[in-house]
């Protein structure tokens, strides 16, 4: 209505004008001022009001600037073709400014629509749980259509009002059904849908390329424009991506899962074999040497059967350590370790560890250097003391025998630091961390045969370390060697 | 007569070993394989030292240990699994005398098993006592180290003592804390470290490295006095 006031106001201003005018210039150029306001009419208001308004314009042109003034009648005919000419003129503007108009409203609703999709699919991008991605949709879709909205997830296989993503429930309870036909059948239904139409939402199944996740349900604040066609078809396709999206989500995690899956079963096979050839050479050494000494007991001379029983003896101790890196290497993985921590002073654990290793260090020269006033370590004695012991027997291995070691402790930086130093081959470059990987023997040491660990020692070393929060790594020496070097950060009791 | 040792073991595989060893030193040898028959056996019997292992299967070893304790002072020496420092403390406060961590090296048994049979035999025995540099006389309360005498405070040398009371024996730091500071005393193990660290600096000669005042890690110390042959 006030369209219709306006367009008829332009072409009143037109027909004051040309009354202005008629005296100073010809009535074809007037004819100008109103093809204007049609112009005007025709941007402003729609295509049949332009179309009115070129109308008025020809009959009031006619009647105010067409001598004889205020009839219709002409007294020249060759006004017929003015008038012919300007009505076609004002129709075609009408027209082609209409269709303008309406290829810009169209654009407009075309952006607000990849708006709306790609806010959703940047807003579910990152989002790696279903119940956080639906609920993410929902309120975007509440905002980009100003209705209210909810998701409903299924249960078990059926969609359960109480899976939803906003609280409280804005339907009635009794639509539950109508919500488990559309994740049923994956239509729509309710509010103004073929089906349901009465109910107070619109049911809209999230359905991906394979399933159908859940349902969204709207409830527009104006009935009005939701229901509009293009509004409709925006919700269908948000709908869509919404699900390709959660569908997205789930096949990631999946994905993932498979990896870890594998990576898990790969390490576990390895581990596995890696544990068998471990636990079965010993053994096979041992049934040999046992079995030989049983069925040759007599004719194996004195000197051999010394040796047998030796092979038996080391072979068994070698199984023992073994059992006992595995029992340890599994309290450590199983969860976080128990430490009982007491304040100790290193010398103590440190003696235990030599007095413990005393048969293995035989023939070496083991330089002990504490510094004098070292803070009490707060730590478990037993477990240190572990570490300790099996840094030294690392040493004593994997080090030519009579090569010296040296233990040292000092404080640096809230920190105590104790190193064990030898002077064996040293560790390969680039071996420095993985050497504290479970199950990797240096490539300095594989193959050496007389040198045989599970590769457990210094991933358990590393275990103890890591649970009192200290360091421990693997360092060249100066001079030839290795050094390896814990540090302790000094806590109070 | 040769000792006679009480083996109270359920494995029959240990069982086989432990006899062939004893019978080799000469010991004599009564095995039970079950908690209820080693009682039985250690009451009938009056063994002169009681072999342990701690998993019976029809009660904890522990308490055969409590129930030996109620009536006599025979030597229990406990066989235990390796790692299970909870137990060992809890047999060696029970009474028991020494244990040893299974797997171990028969070697290292019968030297155990001769330094219990040899305390329990020993009365009071010299009044001075000498660990490798180390002379303690206890008449006179006087220590010295390679001939010089060394001071030592009060709770030093009640602690060296009670050490040497039970030289070869390993005393827990409940033991040890309820001996030299009393039992109102027994959770500060603190105190006890400290002491036990001036003690090596005073009388080993690398501390760091002692011979003879040796940690039994999470349970207690040891003091040997004789070498290790």
């Amino acid at each position: 209505m006030r369209a219709a006031l306006l367009a008829a106001a332009v072409v009143a201003i037109a027909t004051a004008a040309s009354v202005l005018l008629r005296d100073s210039l010809a009535p074809t150029n007037l004819a100008m001022i109103y093809l204007g306001g049609v112009v005007a009419v025709a941007m402003r208001c729609s295509r049949r009001l332009s179309v009115a308004a070129s109308f008025l314009s020809v009959a009031a042109f006619d009647f105010f600037c067409v001598p004889p003034y205020l009839t219709f009648a002409v007294s020249d005919y060759q006004y017929v073709f003015t008038f012919a000419g300007m009505l076609a003129v004002a129709l075609v503007i009408s027209t082609q400014t209409g269709r303008l108009r309406d290829h810009a409203a169209q654009a407009a609703v075309r952006e607000a629509r990849t708006e709306a999709l790609y806010r959703l699919s940047s807003r579910l991008a990152g989002e790696t749980r279903v119940f956080e991605a639906a609920r993410s949709a929902a309120s975007l879709a509440a905002e980009v259509f100003a209705a209210r909205v909810v998701v409903f997830l299924p249960e078990d296989g059926r969609i359960s009002f109480r899976r939803r993503t906003s609280d409280p429930l804005p339907v009635p309870p009794s639509e539950e059904s109508i919500a488990q036909w559309v994740f049923d059948h994956g239509h729509k239904a309710g509010l103004r849908a073929d089906a349901h139409p009465d109910a107070t939402a619109l049911y809209i199944p999230l359905r991906g390329a394979r399933e159908t996740f859940g349902v969204l349900a709207v409830l527009p604040d104006s009935q009005n424009r939701i229901f509009a066609p293009e509004q409709q078809q925006l919700l269908e396709v948000f709908a869509s991506q919404t699900a390709l999206a959660i569908e997205r989500t789930l096949s990631q995690r999946a994905a993932e899962e498979t990896r870890v899956h594998m990576q898990t079963e790969q390490m576990r096979s390895s581990l596995l074999s890696a544990v068998s050839h471990d636990l079965r050479t010993p053994l096979a050494s041992i049934t040999g040497a046992a079995s030989t000494l049983r069925s040759q007991h007599g004719r194996l001379p004195l000197a051999t059967q010394q040796e047998l029983l030796d092979s038996i003896s080391d072979e068994a101790e070698r199984l023992g350590r073994l059992v006992g890196n595995l029992l340890d290497m599994t309290r450590f993985e199983s969860g976080p370790v128990e430490l009982r921590r007491d304040l100790y002073p290193l010398e103590e654990i440190v003696g235990t560890a030599l007095q413990r290793m005393e048969p293995q260090l035989q023939g070496r020269t083991v330089l002990t250097d504490l510094a004098e006033n070292l803070p009490l370590v707060f730590v478990d004695d037993v477990l240190i003391g572990q570490v300790l012991w099996n840094l030294l027997e690392n040493a004593a291995k994997y080090t030519p025998p009579g090569s010296p070691l040296d233990l040292v402790a000092f404080e640096e930086q809230g920190a105590v630091i104790i190193e064990v130093r030898d002077r064996g081959p040293g560790i390969l470059p680039g071996e420095e961390e993985r050497i504290f990987e479970k199950f990797y023997r240096g490539s300095s040491v594989k193959g050496s045969g007389n040198a045989h660990g599970a590769g457990l020692g210094l991933p358990i070393c590393r275990a103890i370390i890591e649970a009192h929060r200290g360091t421990i790594r693997a360092l060249p020496r100066e001079g030839g060697g290795a050094t390896f070097r814990i540090s302790l950060p000094i806590q109070a009791a | 007569m040769k000792p006679l040792i009480l083996l109270i073991e359920d494995d029959a595989q240990i069982r086989r070993f432990l006899r062939a060893a004893l019978a080799a030193e000469d010991y004599r040898l009564q095995e039970a394989v079950t908690a209820e028959e080693g009682l039985t056996q250690a009451a009938a019997r009056q063994p002169d030292l009681i072999l342990l292992d701690l998993g019976l299967p029809d009660r904890d070893g522990l308490e055969v240990i409590q129930k030996v304790r109620e009536w006599g002072k025979i030597p229990i020496l406990v066989l235990s699994a390796r790692g299970q420092e909870k137990d060992k403390i809890a047999a060696l406060d029970l009474g028991a005398d020494d244990y040893v961590a299974k797997p171990f090296a028969v070697g290292e048994l019968l030297a155990r098993i001769r330094a219990a049979l040899r305390r329990s035999a020993a009365t009071a025995a010299g009044t001075v006592v000498r660990f490798g540099a180390v002379e303690v006389d206890l008449d006179k309360r006087l220590v010295r180290v390679e001939g010089r005498e060394v001071h030592l405070t009060p709770n030093e040398y009640k602690l060296l003592q009670v050490l040497i009371q039970h030289a070869g024996k390993v005393l827990t730091q409940r033991q040890l804390l309820n001996e030299v500071w009393g039992p109102q005393h027994t959770e500060q193990a603190q105190y006890l470290r400290v002491y036990i660290a001036q003690l090596r600096r005073k009388l080993e000669r690398n501390p760091a490295r002692p011979k003879h005042l040796h940690t039994e890690p999470g349970v207690g110390y040891r003091l040997v006095i004789e070498d290790p042959a």
